[in-house]
């Protein structure tokens, strides 16, 4: 019944009788190193790439259309799907857009919260990206270490909010929940031990041979180049532009906390994977200071602006007109005023945007992401050519792309 | 036979709207307020026209023509310092309007500033091109293609990016439902098996809190598990559920069951 | 040199088993289930997860490769989009039998929250699936405790069985 030749390969514009040496390969959907469903159209002189079309597509949901059909409130577990790897901080991009649309000032308890989230969320992103990128380089210990961390950090957040992955753990308005008791001590202790482990890391690999040779001086990215492709976060630091959004044009507390952008002008993968390490260092720093503010603050969580955000549950099961305003709130949306933003947040993989069109309806008119990823992507089509295909792995997984996020 | 509805916007709406009730607006200032954004504005102004300035959310918009896009690009790019494009992209208002409204968010490093340049296009018109100047662009427009119909002059891979290449229609029109037309439901079916096999593969099911326990060969029988194409058992009262335990009861030749008197749990996480 | 010298009549006497080959065959099968590494999205995380140090799927005989020849079980971990179904038949159709599919989360089940038009909803509407694993993501403890059914389900199959190729059509 089934035909076998239905399911031929859609190559375009590619003849495969040609008479130049040129072999054609094609990488993926699903290769086990691509990070995710990329497809990489790979034209080859020996071993040599001469030409790559990144194809991309593969996990196109239609995230941007959902948003276009829901309230505000409910797109929040979406964006957990987008950068599935660090889900806190696609909620807080998210949220922080909406905050700025409807103009709200958020409990300064909840913004430390806030802050812990996302930071934990970094590290786990880089603890994942240096897992994956050095198994696909073939550093299977690196890849069982980094796991091990990364499943404290995720107990951590399981903690606070009952999920390991897609936490959807910020509300428009605040954070649902104060942190559990045991909290802070198991941050502390996992605090304490970071360091070590990102020592025991480095050790592994900074004087690994093959692990040199297939880093450094690979994948060079220009600062020109990074800067025109619109490349973000660590890759762009990597190239030589001391940017940070989170120093820039600070959000949330990160203007009262002390940390260093690293940042290498070398531009190749190996910088890209230092950059990534000395970050995890910042974020703990971070984590630091933020544990002495916690208990500074009064232990509001959520803010107060009975027109878009519903009153806290006691007081909508004691009081009649906090559960009719949350009963409109829930059921029809809250609906933001006429305007449009675009918020850029850094996210751990780069600049993490979101452009909000608002018409004054409970559903946003449109709602473009601007996903990191997308560009660092797009860059592989400038950047492979002139390497082998050993180098197409390695420039892959430096440059941290979720497919999540490139094709929302 | 069913009403006639307008198909120009299959998006939800809300269901209920209070009469008197007016939309607020986010506030809007004039571009005078800050003197950097004041500086890169006539910069624009001193070559082409400009229909429209403002900041809102601490960033400047700006409206230009159509066909001024690149122009004004290069301008903001070589003399105002804006060296990032951000992001590029498009919104629907053929309904309403006609007309594509494209937009260019920019980012100048230097100056810590955003501005994002808009300008609305009929439609079957197209825009120039903005990827020699900035290359993120490249992707951005076949996006912006792929997903709104925006056409573009002299991009130089002008593919769909995120649909596959046989894919009919633009998704984010308003005009297009969220859960597609009868080509994007069909899709799959048709590609894999072909057009006669709709009849008995079914049409998809939509409803996500259906639970069909008659089909054992699909996921809709949750709490009554039975083996892929097992006959279910018809029965007037609660249908028998299947035992989940992980091992048979007499155990598995060299295989030890978990036992949870003998095993230790690990409280302390400090290894 | 150390001479080993066995006495078969000692000591629980021959190192002899009786078995049927049923079950010899599908003792072997349910405890090699080598996956194929299908991870599409969130739950491939997971299942990276589960493969990793904490939960450490070595230890069942579960193995992920690369290559659909050499793979047992397809673990479907995400979601599948239209543009993508194509792909995941042909692998399908590239694994030896006898070869099980897991689909792992919502999205692989039903299509899940992604009720849009670049969805399949559901992988069963493109290859038949054994084992169901529901939740979004589920957690490695789910992963594994699927492969035990499944393993389950392996040991009460006829080893020798008509090749019946499963086809969805």
């Amino acid at each position: 019944m089934q035909q076998t030749n239905r399911l031929r390969p859609f190559f375009e514009n590619i003849t495969f009788d040609r008479d130049d040496n040129e072999l054609v390969l094609n990488f993926g959907p699903q290769h086990p190193s691509a990070h995710g469903q990329l497809r990489l159209m790979l034209h080859l002189q020996q071993e040599q790439i001469v030409k790559a079309h990144p194809d991309v597509g593969y996990l196109h949901r239609g995230m941007e259309k959902m948003a276009e059909n829901m309230i505000y409130n409910e797109f929040m577990p979406t964006t957990d799907r987008m950068d599935y790897i660090a889900s806190s901080s696609n909620n807080y991009g998210f949220v922080l857009a909406v905050e700025e649309l409807i103009g709200l000032e958020v409990p300064r308890r909840a913004k430390v919260i806030r802050m812990m989230l996302l930071e934990t969320n970094r590290l786990m992103s880089h603890l994942f990206w240096l897992a994956t990128t050095a198994l696909d380089i073939g550093a299977m210990t690196v890849f069982l270490y980094a796991f091990r961390e990364r499943e404290y950090l995720m107990d951590l957040i399981e903690d606070y909010c009952g999920a390991r992955l897609t936490h959807s753990a910020i509300r428009i308005g605040g954070v649902p929940l104060d942190l559990p008791d045991n909290f802070m001590g198991d941050l502390r202790k996992f605090l304490e031990k970071l360091p070590e482990n990102i020592k025991d890391y480095e050790d592994l690999l900074d004087t690994n041979r093959i692990w040199r040779m297939r880093m450094e001086k690979v994948g060079v990215i220009s600062t020109e180049m990074a800067l025109s492709w619109g490349c973000t976060g660590p890759m762009l630091r990597a190239s030589g532009v001391k940017w940070d959004i989170r120093k820039e044009e600070p959000y949330e507390l990160y203007d009262e906390v002390d940390f260093d952008i690293p940042y290498s002008d070398k531009g190749d993968n190996y910088a890209r994977y230092k950059v990534y390490m000395m970050e995890m260092r910042e974020s703990a720093k971070i984590l630091h200071q933020l544990i002495p503010m916690y208990f500074d603050t009064t232990p509001e969580l959520m803010a107060h602006a009975p027109k878009y955000i519903s009153a806290p549950k006691i007081d909508i099961m004691t009081q009649n007109y906090s559960l009719m305003q949350h009963f409109v709130l829930v059921t029809q949306g809250m609906r933001p005023p006429v305007g449009e933003v675009y918020i850029p947040t850094e996210s751990p993989k780069g600049e993490l945007g979101y452009y909000i069109n608002s018409q004054g309806g409970p559903y946003p008119y449109r709602l473009k992401l601007r996903a990191p990823s997308f560009w660092h992507t797009g860059i592989l089509t400038d950047l492979l050519p002139g390497h082998y295909i050993p180098d197409v792995v390695a420039i892959i997984g430096t440059t941290n792309i979720v497919f999540g996020e490139v094709d929302r | 036979m069913r009403a006639y509805t307008d198909k120009k916007d299959a998006q939800k709406k809300a269901y209920y709207t209070d009469r008197y009730w007016v939309a607020p607006q986010v506030p809007k200032s004039t571009v005078e307020s800050d003197e950097v954004f004041a500086a890169d504005l006539e910069a624009i102004k001193a070559k082409f026209e400009v229909i429209e300035a403002y900041i809102q959310v601490k960033q400047m918009v700006v409206i230009i023509k159509p066909e001024d896009n690149y122009g004004v690009l290069e301008v903001l790019k070589d003399e105002c310092d804006y060296t990032q494009l951000s992001e590029m992209s498009a919104i629907d208002w053929l309904a309403d309007k006609g007309q594509l409204e494209v937009f260019y968010q920019l980012l100048s490093m230097n100056k810590r500033k955003r501005i994002r340049v808009k300008c609305f296009i009929d439609q079957g018109l197209a825009v120039e091109s903005v990827n020699p100047l900035f290359r993120s662009a490249d992707w951005a427009e076949r996006e912006a293609y792929d997903m709104l119909g925006l056409k573009v002059n002299n991009h130089p891979f002008m593919k769909r990016i995120l649909m596959p290449d046989d894919w009919e229609g633009h998704p984010l029109h308003k005009s297009y439902p969220l859960q597609g037309d009868e080509f994007a439901q069909w899709y799959e079916v048709d590609k894999i098996f072909g057009k006669e096999a709709r009849d008995i593969i079914g049409p998809e099911n939509r409803d996500p809190a259906m639970v069909d326990r008659y089909d054992t060969e699909r996921f809709g029988r949750l709490g009554h598990e039975v083996p892929r194409g097992a006959e279910p058992k018809e029965s007037k009262g609660p249908e028998p559920t299947t035992p989940l335990a992980y091992q048979e009861e007499e155990g598995v030749f060299m295989i030890e069951k978990f036992d949870e008197e003998k095993s230790v749990v690990i409280r302390d996480r400090d290894r | 040199m150390a001479q080993h010298q066995v006495n078969y009549m000692q000591d629980g006497g021959l190192p002899v088993a009786l078995t049927s080959i049923d079950k010899l065959a599908n003792w072997g099968r349910s405890n090699s289930l080598w996956a194929l590494t299908y991870g599409l999205a969130c739950c491939g995380i997971e299942m990276m997860a589960s493969g990793a140090s904490r939960y450490d799927f070595d230890r069942f005989g579960t193995i992920f490769r690369s290559s659909p020849r050499q793979a047992d079980i397809m673990i479907v971990a995400g979601t599948l989009t239209k543009k993508h179904a194509e792909f995941i038949r042909r692998l399908y159709d590239q694994m030896t039998e006898p070869k099980w599919v897991i689909s792992m989360g919502s999205c692989a089940n039903t299509g899940g929250m992604f009720n849009t038009y670049a969805t399949v909803q559901g992988v069963d509407r493109v290859i038949p699936v054994d084992l169901y694993l529901p939740g979004c993501a589920p957690r490695p403890e789910t992963l594994q405790y699927g492969v035990m059914l499944l393993q389950k389900k392996i040991r009460s199959e006829k080893a020798i069985k008509s090749q019946k190729p499963k086809r969805l059509m």
